[in-house]
């Protein structure tokens, strides 16, 4: 009961990130957005974890924010050179 | 009315007090990453009440949880919560200031030279 109501919650909350994720005028709001989308979805799959009394979706939950935590660090490392291969030497070095 | 009925019904009741708590937490969050004005505000809502309004959420289905399997593995989620949450936020400020995204008020620095564009190609 507990579990249903929180994911219910949860989910409106999950909506309104979507929301932000579509309309974020830069790149950041849409990453900032998108962390905040997995979040909730990992938190409502937890939460099905405890209505259903399976240990998996939590586990499930687990995968992914890790998932969530290293896409973001990798959408923030790429476009700060927007490159995959960043130079050793600053621009006005070389 | 034995002794474990009365315990199993005050876990419950504080199972729903805190994940109350949180789902206030999470609205306010979501609410203000949807109606703030700019990416550094957004980044204040999402920071602030959003990590704390998860962290929280995740304790009350820990509390009432039917299992300590799931329990354990519950709190597990809410400490990797509460410890990757303040550096994503901490990453997305600083590549954001990095990449010359100026406040919409109060004063700003560029980080280097050339970065002073006021918004980010999309």
């Amino acid at each position: 009961m507990t579990a249903l109501a929180a994911a219910i919650g949860v989910g409106i909350a999950l909506l309104l990130c979507v929301v932000r994720l579509f309309a974020g005028p830069s790149l950041y709001d849409r990453t900032l957005a998108a962390n905040g989308v997995i979040i909730k979805l990992a938190i409502i799959v937890g939460a099905a974890g405890v209505i259903t009394a399976q240990a998996v979706f939590v586990d499930a939950a687990l995968a992914f924010v890790l998932a969530s935590v290293v896409a973001n660090v990798a959408v923030l490392k790429f476009f700060r050179s927007r490159s995959f291969q960043t130079p050793l030497a600053r621009a006005e070095d070389m | 009315m034995d002794v474990s009925a009365v315990l199993e019904l005050v876990r419950l009741g504080l199972s729903g007090i805190v994940v109350a708590i949180g789902l206030l937490l999470i609205a306010g969050g979501a609410l203000g990453l949807l109606r703030f004005p700019d990416l550094y505000t957004r980044l204040h809502a999402a920071n602030v009440a959003d990590v704390v309004g998860s962290v929280v959420v995740v304790l009350g289905l820990a509390i009432a949880a039917p299992d300590w399997n799931i329990a354990l593995r519950l709190l597990l989620l809410a400490a990797l919560l509460i410890a990757l949450g303040p550096t994503l936020t901490h990453l997305v400020a600083q590549a954001a200031h990095a990449a010359g995204l100026a406040p919409i008020a109060g004063r700003y620095a560029a980080p280097r030279p050339g970065a002073t564009r006021s918004s980010t190609p999309q």
